[in-house]
C-alpha cells in the first residue's frame, strides 16, 4: 500500500505544478467572484443565485478535471513511456492504476476544498448563514468526483482513445443524472424498452450524491440513511471500474 | 549458465497481436531468442531498427510476456518485484515530469525502489553528481535538453544500486563530452560487477564498453561476437555487424 500513496502524493504534486491546471483554478476563483454579480441581478434571490451557481460550478469544474485527468492521464504516461520507468521498479501494476486514480481524486477534493473555501467566503460576506449542509453538498461532489474518474480510467484503458473514454465518461454523467426519468420510460415501455432498463443498471446514479437539493430545505430534517447509501454504492461503483480497469492493465503489453 | 546469470533468455519468442475490422495480423518483435549476460559483464544489442531490441529489454523488464519461452533474472522469472528491485532500466529518450525538479523526480523513483528517506538524500545526490547535474539538483525539468534529460534517466536507473542495467540508447542526446563520461562510467559499473545490456546503434560505443555484442535481424540472434573478434582493429565490429544484417536487410 505504501507505493499507492507514494504514487498518489506524485501525482498530486504534479497536478498543482501544472500551469495548465493553474489557469483553470484560476478560471474558477474569476468565475465564483462573477458568481456574486449574478446573485446581485437575481435582488430577492441573491444568495440562492450565488449558492446554486458556485455549487453547481464547482462540482462541474471538479468534473471535467477529472474525468480530463483520468481518461488521458495514465494514456499520457504510456504514450511519454514514462510508465516504464515507474513499471520497472518493484511496483506492481495494481498499485500504480491505484496510486494515479487516488492522486487523481485527491487532487480534485483539494481543488473542491479551494473553490469551496473561496465561495464560502463570498457567501458570508453576503450574509449568508452557515449551514452544516454546505458541507454534505460538497461531500457529495467528492463522491462524483470517485466515480467519474473510476469510470474514465476504466474507459481509457477500454478504447486506448483519450478523446473516446472522454466522450463516453460524458455521456455516462449525463445519462446518470436522469436515471429516475430513464426508470420511467422503461417502466412504461415494456419489453420494447428492455436495454434502456439493462443500461439504467450499468449508468452510475449521480442523483444519490445530490445532497445540494436539502440547502432548498429550511432545516435538514432529513436522515443519514441517503448519504449512507450513496457513499457505499459509490464504493462499489469505483471498485467494479477499478477492478475491471485492473483487468485490462494487468495483461497489457507496454 | 542458468542461474548464475544476470539475465538469460531462453528460446524467448514475442509476437505483437493486432486486431483491425475483425482482422488480427501477428508481428514478430523476437524469435527463438538465447541470450545470456553474467554478473559484471557488458553485452551490447546491436540491430537495424525495429530488429528487436527493445522487445527484448521490455521481455527483462516484465513489462511484456513472452509468447514462448522463459526469460530469467538472477534465476526467477522476470517481472517479480524482487527482480525488478535488483534492476535499473533507462528507455530511449526518457521523458519526466517537467514541473519538478530532478531531486523529486529521484526521490519519488527512489521510495518507489524501497529506499528509505534516511539513506535516499545521499543516494540522490550521489547519482546526480555520478552523472554530472548536481548544479541543477533543484531546477525545475522544463527546459532540459535531451542530454540533461538523459542525464536525469541515467541518475533513476543508477539510485538504487541495481546489479543489472538495461540500457536503450544511452548516448542518444549527449555531447561528446557527456558521451565520454558516460562510457567511464558504465566501465567502472562493470569492473564493479553490474551486469549491462545496451542496445545502441552506436557501434563505436558499444566496441569500447561491451565484452560481446548480439547481433538482432529481424527478432533473431543472428550472431553473438566477442570482444576478441573487433578489440585488435578499431572499427572493426561495424564490419561485422554490416557483414551480419546486410543479407536480411536485403532480402527485406
Amino acid at each position: 500500500m505504501e507505493r499507492v500513496f507514494i504514487l498518489a502524493a506524485s501525482s498530486l504534486r504534479e497536478q498543482w505544478r501544472d500551469r495548465a491546471w493553474q489557469v483553470a483554478m484560476l478560471f474558477a476563483g474569476v468565475m465564483l467572484y462573477f458568481s456574486v454579480l449574478l446573485g446581485i441581478l437575481a435582488a430577492d434571490q441573491e444568495l440562492r443565485a450565488l449558492l446554486d451557481f458556485g455549487l453547481s460550478f464547482i462540482e462541474l469544474m471538479a468534473l471535467a478535471a477529472a474525468i480530463f485527468g483520468a481518461a488521458t492521464g495514465v494514456l499520457r504516461e504510456m504514450e511519454t513511456k514514462s510508465i516504464y520507468l515507474i513499471l520497472s521498479r518493484p511496483v506492481s501494476r495494481l498499485e500504480y492504476l491505484l496510486g494515479r486514480y487516488l492522486g487523481l481524486v485527491l487532487s480534485m477534493l483539494a481543488a473542491v476544498s479551494l473553490m469551496a473555501g473561496a465561495h464560502l467566503i463570498l457567501l458570508l460576506l453576503r450574509g449568508w448563514s452557515f449551514r452544516a449542509d454546505y458541507l454534505l453538498a460538497l461531500y457529495g461532489i467528492a463522491l462524483k468526483v470517485a466515480v467519474a474518474a473510476a469510470v474514465a480510467t476504466f474507459f481509457a484503458l477500454f478504447s486506448t482513445s483519450a478523446l473516446s473514454a472522454l466522450v463516453i465518461t460524458g455521456i455516462l454523467w449525463t445519462l446518470g443524472h436522469f436515471i429516475a426519468e430513464m426508470r420511467f420510460l422503461a417502466a412504461r415501455g415494456g419489453l420494447s424498452l428492455l436495454p434502456l432498463a439493462a443500461l439504467i443498471q450499468l449508468v452510475p446514479h449521480l442523483q444519490l450524491f445530490n445532497f445540494r437539493d436539502r440547502l432548498d430545505i429550511p432545516a435538514s430534517a432529513a436522515a443519514g440513511e441517503p448519504v449512507l447509501l450513496a457513499t457505499a454504492y459509490a464504493a462499489l461503483y469505483c471498485t467494479c471500474c477499478l477492478a475491471l480497469a485492473y483487468a485490462l492493465i494487468r495483461r497489457k503489453d507496454f | 549458465m542458468g542461474v548464475a546469470s544476470a539475465l538469460s533468455y531462453d528460446g524467448v519468442s514475442k509476437d505483437y497481436l493486432y486486431s483491425h475490422l475483425g482482422r488480427t495480423t501477428v508481428t514478430r518483435g523476437v524469435a527463438e531468442l538465447n541470450l545470456q549476460v553474467a554478473a559484471g559483464e557488458a553485452v551490447g544489442l546491436l540491430g537495424l531498427n525495429g530488429s528487436g531490441k527493445t522487445t527484448t529489454m521490455k521481455l527483462a523488464l516484465g513489462l511484456l510476456a513472452p509468447t514462448r519461452g522463459a526469460v530469467l533474472v538472477f534465476g526467477s522469472p522476470a517481472g517479480g518485484r524482487e527482480t525488478r528491485r535488483r534492476m535499473g532500466y533507462l528507455p530511449e529518450l526518457p521523458y519526466f515530469q517537467p514541473y519538478l525538479t530532478p531531486s523529486e523526480t529521484l526521490r519519488l523513483f527512489g521510495r518507489l525502489s524501497g529506499l528509505g528517506a534516511a539513506e535516499l538524500g545521499g543516494r540522490i545526490a550521489e547519482s546526480l553528481e555520478r552523472v554530472g547535474l548536481s548544479a541543477q539538483a533543484d531546477r525545475r525539468m522544463t527546459g532540459f535538453s535531451k542530454g540533461m534529460l538523459q542525464r536525469v534517466g541515467m541518475a533513476q536507473c543508477l539510485l538504487h544500486d541495481p546489479q543489472l542495467l538495461l540500457l536503450d540508447e544511452p548516448v542518444s542526446g549527449l555531447d561528446p563530452l557527456a558521451i565520454a563520461e558516460f562510457r567511464d562510467l558504465l566501465v567502472r559499473l562493470r569492473e564493479a560487477g553490474v551486469a549491462l545490456l545496451i542496445a545502441s546503434h552506436s557501434i563505436s560505443e558499444l566496441e569500447r564498453v561491451c565484452d560481446r555484442a548480439a547481433i538482432l535481424a529481424e527478432g533473431r540472434v543472428a550472431r553473438v561476437a566477442a570482444q576478441s573478434e573487433w578489440s585488435a582493429s578499431p572499427g572493426r565490429l561495424e564490419d561485422i555487424f554490416v557483414e551480419t544484417v546486410r543479407p536480411t536487410a536485403r532480402a527485406a
